[in-house]
């Protein structure tokens, strides 16, 4: 197992010798990929040789960004990152782009954005640096096996088709043959094996705990009403829902509903939690397509239920592949920041300006999806979260088009036919100017502090059009 | 009358706010035990500048104030009078701390019947002018007599029987005691269900997501309301004053309940 084989001619000794055949200074555009999340060990190991050679102008493609990976902080302090382009961060390397900038360009895309970009060649990736915990000498890889299983790869496989040096970093290297891997060995340049890749118990997402918080509880049961009047909940249905509190809520009352009516849904897509596997196993739906594990229950379930299936970020989003997932979706629920009135949302900065999220797939799902469902309180933290223009736009508001809170449901007006079906509806449904003058009536409208001078990056969408523009804080 | 009252604590902010989403038919916005010593001035000036501004329409809210003997008895009555409360959940009552609370009140009254000599009194307490209804203390009655309480509930059945004889007597609300379980759900369901068989008329809860089960327990169900429909329209139709319905004599008092299922039935937007 681990270090028992390095007769593969792609196997190097260390990245000292990875950067004797490979110009550190002419490489400089480097991705990763965020499937460790706060567990993540490599990236901070292959950017400390970057920070020890003083490279400059380095361009950075990581899927995400963790509070964990603090080489890339030391790097923005020494100047040596010039762009950065990828689908969501958080932590103190958000805070200091936040209130710096960078010397170039901050390009937050989404998932299914940035797997079109590197496959269409739009995003020119130099070296992608591939930590995987479980690989075969000729560079086949899985992410659900291994001490340090991260669950599905989704996210760099398209970097393992396009770019120009594909190093593939581990833990466990093995010789035998790996069927049906993520990534493909014919892929790989390099392998490289070190102690360990992460620490799995970082990778599990800080919210995938089902809220039993009152507001939260009514928001996912006004929800689970929503789509059972709607008709939405039927045989075959599909569904993705977030790891957060309420929309795992909302996946609990789905159930309970698919149950009572002796219901069994087609697929579920997206990230995967317990709760969604449960479900798999429970025989309430067929298949589990898996961009990201949330949680150690949904990465070990990958290695044990046939239909619990990874797929690339391409597979799941990027509007050029075929065999896109979420274009057959029938209800996403989603999260939002802020909302406004044309029902934009935003979930990458705060109403301060802060950078605190992005798309990840929320543009992608919200676009495809039959139904796009936003849930939110209707005041955060003292602050009323409809707002007449979002601070930024993540996802266009022709893609929303239902806003549920505790106080009541707005539909977006040009779903006129959602609207005609709920007609008869008991429910509270309101117009969202009016959401929000309930909102003001409890907070009282908040004045408008935010600076706008200076554009520190663009908000991509998945078209690859820019929507929107990041402000310095 | 109300299914379900929910007690709030009066020194939180985000749950005041919110009193009207969590669908309570009555709310207790409590100074007594959920609020400490220090918080007892700050509490009662922010529910009373809650109620003056955001009250919120077709919502019952009672005012659980802290008891008679109390140095803030008079305190919490004296401001609170001033807003448009329903009334006053009196914790400790007896007969005496009734009598004290009438003379500086006019607004309704629910004693709660939380010691042995309050339950010898409930006939006497439950007669009273302005009360609304009794509601039963079973945690601090049981710490009174030295039991434990159990989920089960039988050492409060004699309790909760003589309350619901009381309160029907006198045609006031009988209201069941939290179930203090706050995520068990099937033992609530058990609870509940065993209050609604005993005549309480609504059940008080110390958590919002209890509303919902106690909400459709005391609510008619959809066979309840089918059934008084037909038993309304039969006797619309009849001109006798009995007579028979699927093999079932049907009177006046069957007649009455039945109106009664469909009046709770509109009243609660079931039909």
């Amino acid at each position: 197992m681990q270090n028992s084989v390095n007769t593969s001619k792609k196997v190097i000794k260390n990245l000292d010798a990875l950067f004797s055949l490979i110009d550190i200074h002419k490489n400089k555009n480097i991705s990763f990929h965020h499937h460790f999340r706060n567990g993540d060990y490599v990236i901070n190991y292959v950017l400390e040789k970057y920070i020890q050679e003083k490279v400059q102008d380095i361009h950075l493609y990581p899927s995400a960004i963790f509070p964990s990976y603090t080489s890339i902080l030391t790097m923005l302090k020494n100047n040596q990152i010039t762009n950065i382009t990828t689908n969501y961060l958080n932590g103190p390397v958000a805070d200091f782009i936040s209130n710096n900038g960078l010397p170039g360009t901050l390009k937050m895309q989404t998932h299914g954005g940035r797997a079109r970009a590197i496959l269409e060649g739009h995003s020119q990736i130099d070296i992608a640096f591939i930590g995987v915990p479980y690989a075969s000498v000729n560079g086949d890889a899985i992410g659900y096996k291994g001490n340090n299983a991260c669950g599905s790869l989704g996210y760099i496989i398209p970097d393992s088709k396009m770019t120009k040096v594909k190093v593939l970093i581990t833990d466990t290297l093995i010789d035998e043959k790996i069927s049906d891997p993520e990534i493909d060995g014919s892929d790989i340049d390099y392998i490289l094996v070190i102690d360990s890749v992460g620490n799995k118990k970082g990778i599990v997402s800080g919210t995938t705990e089902i809220t039993s918080n009152p507001i939260g509880v009514k928001i996912a049961s006004n929800t689970s009403k929503l789509l059972n009047e709607l008709g939405l909940i039927k045989e075959g249905f599909s569904f993705q829902s977030g790891a957060g509190g309420v929309s795992l809520r909302v996946t609990k009352d789905i159930k309970e509903i698919m149950i009572k009516n002796n219901i069994k849904a087609s697929f579920f897509s997206g990230g995967i939690t317990k709760y969604h596997v449960d479900m798999l196993e429970e025989g309430l739906v067929q298949k589990l397509y898996d961009v990201q594990c949330f949680d150690l229950d949904a990465v070990h379930s990958l290695d044990r239920n046939e239909g619990h299936v990874p797929i690339s970020a391409s597979r799941y989003a990027n509007p050029s592949d075929p065999s896109m997932v979420i274009k057959y979706l029938d209800i996403v629920i989603l999260g939002a920041t802020e909302i406004d009135k044309n029902f934009n949302v935003n979930v990458t900065t705060d109403s301060h300006g802060n950078l605190i999220g992005g798309s990840g797939g929320h543009s992608d799902t919200a676009t495809e999806s039959f139904v796009t469902v936003i849930v939110s309180p209707l005041v955060k933290g003292r602050i009323p979260i409809i707002k007449d223009k979002v601070t930024t736009i993540t996802t266009l508001g022709k893609n929303i088009d239902v806003f549920v809170t505790e106080r009541g449901i707005a539909i977006n007006p040009i779903r006129k036919d959602l609207i005609s079906k709920l007609s008869e509806s008991k429910l509270t449904i309101l117009p969202i100017e009016k959401l929000q003058e309930i909102a003001y009536n409890l907070t009282g409208i908040p004045q408008k502090t935010l600076k706008r001078d200076t554009i520190i990056g663009v908000v991509e969408d998945r078209s690859l059009e820019v929507i929107d523009y990041i402000y310095q804080k | 009358m109300s299914r379900s009252y929910l007690f709030v604590p009066g020194n939180t902010p985000s749950m005041i706010q919110n009193l009207d989403v969590f669908d309570s038919d009555a709310i207790i916005i409590d100074l007594e035990d959920s609020v400490v010593l220090n918080d007892k001035d700050a509490a009662r000036i922010l529910v009373s500048n809650y109620l003056q501004k955001l009250r919120p329409d077709k919502l019952e809210i009672y005012i659980r104030i802290n008891d008679a003997e109390s140095r803030y008895f008079l305190e919490d009555v004296t401001l609170l009078d001033k807003t448009d409360i329903n009334g006053y959940v009196l914790p400790k009552a007896s007969v005496e701390a009734i009598a004290s609370l009438q003379k500086i009140t006019n607004k309704d009254i629910i004693p709660i019947i939380e010691s042995p000599l309050a339950v010898l009194h409930v006939e006497a307490i439950a007669k009273m002018s302005q009360i609304k209804g009794l509601l039963l203390g079973a945690e601090d009655l049981t710490k009174e007599l030295g039991i434990n309480r159990t989920t089960e509930g039988k050492e409060i059945l004699y309790t909760r029987s003589k309350i619901v004889l009381a309160c029907a007597a006198f045609g006031v609300d009988s209201i069941d005691t939290p179930y203090t379980a706050k995520d068990d759900h099937e033992g609530l369901l058990i609870d509940v269900l065993h209050a609604k068989t005993l005549g309480f008329t609504s059940k008080s809860s110390i958590h919002p997501n209890h509303i919902e089960l106690i909400n459709q327990a005391f609510a008619p169900s959809a066979s309840e309301i089918f059934e008084a429909r037909r038993i309304i329209k039969k006797a619309e139709s009849s001109k006798k004053g009995a007579f028979s319905l699927d093999g079932k004599m049907i009177d006046l008092p069957v007649i009455e309940r039945a109106k009664k299922v469909l009046d709770k039935a509109k009243k609660y937007n079931l039909l």
